[in-house]
């Protein structure tokens, strides 16, 4: 009977779904949370067929089964899991046991739904439930044994996702439920203030989802100095470090878009304090010959060809979460939500909780993040205590390896709710057996 | 499940006693089912958080509340740092030139430009 202790983990994010078979290091799919019908067919491709190289995305209509981070449209959420059960990992639900992650303080009405999908349509064995920040600090927890994190048994774990960001502190791998704070703001509401941004100064790009995620995710980066970058942004021509370009699909040659010069686009990286590129006779003299044969053509934007440049929006865009403010968002920054998030636990604590700032998911993968997000909280944190702030391996899959981890231990079995125990007791008391 | 039920091998809708509704008679078979879910908002009024503990954390109050710096204030028509503000028609502005288009503004311009950072004054 090997096929019956199978236990399958669902990190079940807003915009990504990681889904394999616990005890392994790697989940077997890695797929958008959503359904997507391009504009030249009439079917709407789920999950992993998005992915293909071939689908041409372009303005394609997108359903997502989540809003604001929580799980609203069961039935089409049943749709995407039965597809990728079936067809991606390939396991019969009844067979086996469901480790599924939730958002912090899911709501009750949700959680019973959830549970009436998991137990009364895929008909699971077992579930378990459990929240992302404990999964990851007992992930970085086994990964480092003798660090802070394990050898104090708590952390503040930093979630920025698709929908929000969370800094929860976890202790003894339970998070601490009054210490939770949330900010309203995500990967999906960057990538909408970017196409805002670039719709309202270059093409209309407000229905490109996929483009300008893509786009996000290759040319965003977090500055370090916001000043000196804009005064580097407002120059013209050459000298203007942070413009590139990037080319648009034109849906006969490629039908994925591009960035036009690769080595343009990572200039900012070996920029010095005072913002000036290093100095090298070769590029000079390459530089030189590039701006003899095309003397305007650096600043004019060719209609024909579809493509647009960015400069400021490169840095301008992560910077909102940083200062929400300037979005017309009433709360404040990152910073100052992990400093109130650490401040509304005991005061025993908080020197170890700085010490053990974790961040995850996938908004954190801007260039630049951990050192801005540390010359941010330098300032707010009595000197007494030390700041490190450490960064995942890969934070997008650091909650999944938390969840392979759980879901191989020996105890995972007692700690579940079986299906029995569900016919019986119903979801709201069987839920009370995970503490949240 | 009577014995004779469970010998008998018959398939039987599942009858789950916490249930008020139970799933067959939600979903009957052979019908389509239309749009059926809620906006996050509704489900949050559903809930009726306001009847709850205040002290005990819930989705609502965990929200960071607004920053304890004071705010940058920007210039409503050229967007540069804006050190003065009108005391005539509230507008923030950056420098005498842009006063001077201030002060040549018609009303309803005004209001317009207030609006776009929510600080109109609307009557009801």
């Amino acid at each position: 009977m090997a096929s019956s202790n199978v236990v399958v983990v669902l990190d079940n994010g807003g915009g990504l779904i990681k889904a394999g078979i616990g005890g392994e290091r790697d989940p077997t799919a890695v797929v958008p949370n959503c359904t997507a019908r391009p504009l030249s067919s009439k079917k709407f491709l789920l999950a992993d067929q998005l992915l293909s190289p071939s689908e041409d995305l372009t303005s394609a209509v997108l359903r997502r089964p989540f809003d604001r981070g929580y799980l609203i449209n069961h039935d089409l959420q049943s749709t995407i899991w039965s597809h990728i059960f079936s067809s991606l990992l390939k396991i019969t639900p009844s067979s086996s046991s469901l480790l599924l992650t939730e958002p912090l303080f899911n709501l009750p009405s949700i959680q019973r739904s959830t549970d009436e999908i998991i137990f009364e349509e895929f008909n699971f064995r077992s579930l378990f439930v459990s929240d992302s920040p404990s999964l990851v600090h007992l992930y970085e927890a086994s990964r480092r044994p003798y660090d802070v994190v394990s050898k104090a048994q708590c952390s503040l774990v930093v979630d920025l996702g698709f929908s929000f960001a969370h800094a929860a502190p976890v202790f003894q791998n339970f998070t601490v439920n009054y210490g939770v704070k949330r900010m309203d703001l995500g990967g999906k509401a960057l990538t909408n203030y970017l196409k805002e941004l670039v719709s309202y100064r270059s093409i209309n790009v407000m229905d490109e989802t996929f483009l300008m995620d893509d786009v996000k995710e290759t040319l965003c980066f977090v500055s370090s100095d916001v000043a000196r970058d804009l005064r580097i942004a407002r120059r013209r021509g050459n000298d203007n470090y942070f413009r590139c370009t990037y080319v648009l699909p034109d849906g006969i040659t490629h039908t994925k878009g591009f960035v036009k010069d690769p080595v343009e686009a990572q200039r900012y990286l070996t920029l010095s304090e005072d913002g000036e590129l290093p100095h090298s006779e070769g590029t000079e003299e390459a530089d030189q010959t590039e701006a003899k044969s095309k003397p305007s053509e650096r600043n004019k934007v060719d209609l024909t060809k579809n493509e647009f440049s960015l400069s400021n929006e490169r840095f301008l865009v992560p910077e909102m979460i940083f200062r929400p403010a300037d979005l017309g968002m009433n709360q404040a920054g990152l910073a100052e939500c992990i400093v109130r998030a650490v401040n509304s636990c005991h005061p025993h604590l908080h020197p170890v909780l700085y010490e053990s700032i974790i961040l995850t998911g996938g908004s954190t993968l801007f260039p630049g993040f951990a050192k801005r997000l540390e010359n941010q909280l330098r300032p707010l944190v009595p000197d007494v205590y030390q700041v490190k702030i450490t960064t995942q391996e890969d934070p997008i899959l650091g909650v999944w390896r938390g969840g392979s981890l759980l879901a191989s231990s020996p105890d995972f079995d007692a700690m579940c709710i079986t299906k029995t125990e569900y016919e019986e007791l119903g979801s709201f008391r069987c839920r009370r057996r995970f503490f949240h | 499940m009577e014995q004779e039920v469970i010998e008998a091998e018959m398939i039987l809708p599942t009858h789950l006693r916490f249930k008020k509704i139970q799933m067959h008679e939600k979903y009957p078979k052979g019908q389509a089912r239309g749009r059926h879910w809620k906006h996050l908002k509704q489900i949050i009024q559903a809930e009726n958080y306001q009847n709850y503990p205040p002290d005990e954390p819930n989705y609502v109050n965990i929200e960071t509340p607004p920053s304890m710096h004071p705010r940058k204030h920007i210039c409503d028509i050229t967007g540069f740092e804006a050190p003065y503000s009108d005391p005539r028609t509230h507008l923030r502005y950056a420098n005498t030139e842009v006063f001077k288009l201030i002060r040549s503004l018609p009303n309803e311009y005004v209001q317009r430009y207030l609006a776009l950072r929510n600080a109109a004054v609307v009557l009801k």
